[in-house]
């Protein structure tokens, strides 16, 4: 049963996110999904948008999805104008890749190709509204396609901070509108704080799909609690893996514990481990999942 | 300069429609050079705007005012009193004018007339085409003086593509080949070598690639 139909079914879904090598070397990747396969709903592969150049998502996803997994490619603006962005996404359609994320890009400036020239023909809600097109036989050229894909797309939030999340709300009530069928969530480490932004979104009637991320060490979770607002990571959490024996094993607990609480008030979770995917059976077995 | 279009009359009376006075701004730098916002163009502007609105039997009261440049605070504050008796304001700028307007008279709704186009010179009465794309990094140095990146339709860096003929360019009859251009200069100069050296893949940051632009120069800011 696809991730669609389990959300559709009222299922709850637990994904995971795997990036694709930069180079060729996809041993890894294959290996992860090999590990992993029959634990997860599906796997999310980023695209280049976060501004590091490497082996595209489409690549990455019909790896996985020739080991078995059910694969979610991200899509983004940043690097590719309406007619690449098109073409891509029937390529995509052939080669069984039906399960989207609109993604927002980094800056190129923020990017590991500082003076590339950045593109951004359409934004989030204009590509959308071409994938919709794409379903429904049409380009953005007005042109009739001899045969339309059909695939399950989702958005994402850009951030749960306080302060800056009713902006980000209405961009991802926008994008509901122009056809995203799911949102993702940044990673919550507060259940507390995030409770109420995380009904907010269920209320637009779409799953709220809530990221979880495994924090690898104290300096990431300093780092976190002080570049990113809407993480709010709180000293408790820093102290809690500061002081255990086994740093790590706390960590996976943190994260396990995390996505079973979003259990109880989301639809699914997207799990971030970032380089650490051999941990990802552990986070799951904590959670239950 | 930079170089502009006025907007559709029908376009411009849309965006007006729900205001009872509006305040009509030109500016006498190069949106008056181009024949798109200058002293003339509000007046014959507003004598259209005028003639639409009693037609449709909705007089509304518009002033007209032409400032020395609209894009320079110094000038833009001047307005405050006709800005005060105004519901809106119609700007006859480029955007760089339309955008001082409306940070300097924040609870004030301004509207551009124009549509802003490119950086151009004028080719011939009447005519004006595009020059300069403002990359940020001058390459004319070593391009006879002719610019690849605001000519090229494709904006190459090192040579023409199979789409050049005759000395124009594929998209159009009317379009020179750029290439073909800086060729021929570069061959009037003697300087050919310059064409043989192939140049890097350009950085685009200076060219707004890294984001919004701006220019700091110490020893002139308070």
């Amino acid at each position: 049963m696809s991730v669609l139909k389990r959300l559709s079914g009222k299922e709850f879904v637990v994904l995971a996110q795997m990036h694709t090598p930069k180079g060729v070397n996809i041993s890894r990747l294959v290996n992860d999904g090999r590990r992993l396969k029959g634990r997860l709903d599906a796997v999310l592969v980023p695209d280049m948008d976060n501004g590091i150049m490497r082996l595209p998502a489409m690549a990455g996803g019909l790896l996985l999805q020739q080991q078995g997994l059910e694969a979610i490619i991200g899509v983004y603006c940043r690097d590719k104008n309406r007619m690449a962005l098109q073409a891509d996404l029937l390529a995509a359609h052939v080669l069984g890749l039906q399960n989207l994320v609109v993604m927002p890009s980094a800056d190129m400036d923020l990017s590991d190709h500082r003076d590339a020239k950045p593109v951004f023909d359409l934004d989030e809600v204009g590509l959308l509204r071409a994938i919709a097109g794409l379903q429904e036989g049409k380009d953005l050229g007005g042109s009739d396609l001899d045969g339309s894909p059909a695939f399950t797309t989702g958005c994402s939030l850009a951030t749960l901070a306080n302060g800056a999340f009713e902006a980000a709300f209405d961009q991802v009530q926008k994008q509901v509108e122009a056809g995203a069928s799911f949102v993702l969530t940044p990673p919550v480490f507060d259940i507390e704080r995030c409770t109420a932004p995380l009904e907010q979104l269920a209320g637009l009637g779409v799953p709220v799909i809530a990221g979880v991320f495994l924090i690898k060490s104290v300096a990431v979770a300093r780092y976190l609690a002080r570049n990113e607002p809407g993480a709010h990571i709180s000293d408790g959490l820093i102290q809690r893996i500061k002081k255990a024996a086994d740093r790590e094993g706390e960590a996976v607990k943190i994260a396990g514990e995390t996505a079973a609480a979003l259990r109880k008030i989301t639809r699914g979770v997207l799990l971030q481990t970032h380089g650490w995917e051999h941990r990802l059976p552990a986070i799951l077995d904590v959670a239950g999942l | 300069m930079i170089t502009a279009e006025r907007k559709p009359l029908e376009e411009i009376l849309q965006s007006v429609s729900s205001f009872d006075r509006i305040l009509i701004v030109g500016c006498n730098e190069c949106v008056t050079v181009c024949a798109a916002g200058g002293r003339k163009e509000v007046g014959l502007l507003a004598s259209a705007l005028n003639m639409s609105m009693l037609k449709a039997g909705r007089p509304v009261q518009l002033t007209e005012h032409t400032l020395e440049r609209q894009c320079d605070p110094e000038y833009v504050d001047e307005l405050a009193q006709l800005v005060t008796g105004a519901d809106a304001i119609l700007s006859m700028a480029c955007g760089c004018g339309v955008q001082e307007l409306a940070r300097r008279y924040r609870d004030k709704p301004v509207l551009p007339a124009l549509n802003t186009k490119f950086m151009g010179a004028a080719e011939r009465p009447g005519v004006w085409a595009e020059r300069c794309a403002g990359c940020g990094n001058c390459v004319l140095g070593v391009t006879g003086g002719i610019c690849p990146i605001a000519r090229c339709s494709k904006r190459l860096m090192n040579g023409p593509c199979g789409g050049s003929g005759n000395g124009k360019c594929e998209i159009s009859d009317e379009v020179d080949c750029a290439w073909q251009l800086i060729w021929d200069r570069l061959k009037a100069l003697g300087k050919t070598d310059l064409y043989e050296q192939n140049m890097d893949a350009k950085d685009w940051r200076p060219a707004g690639g890294g984001g919004p632009r701006r220019i700091v120069r110490e020893d002139l800011t308070e």
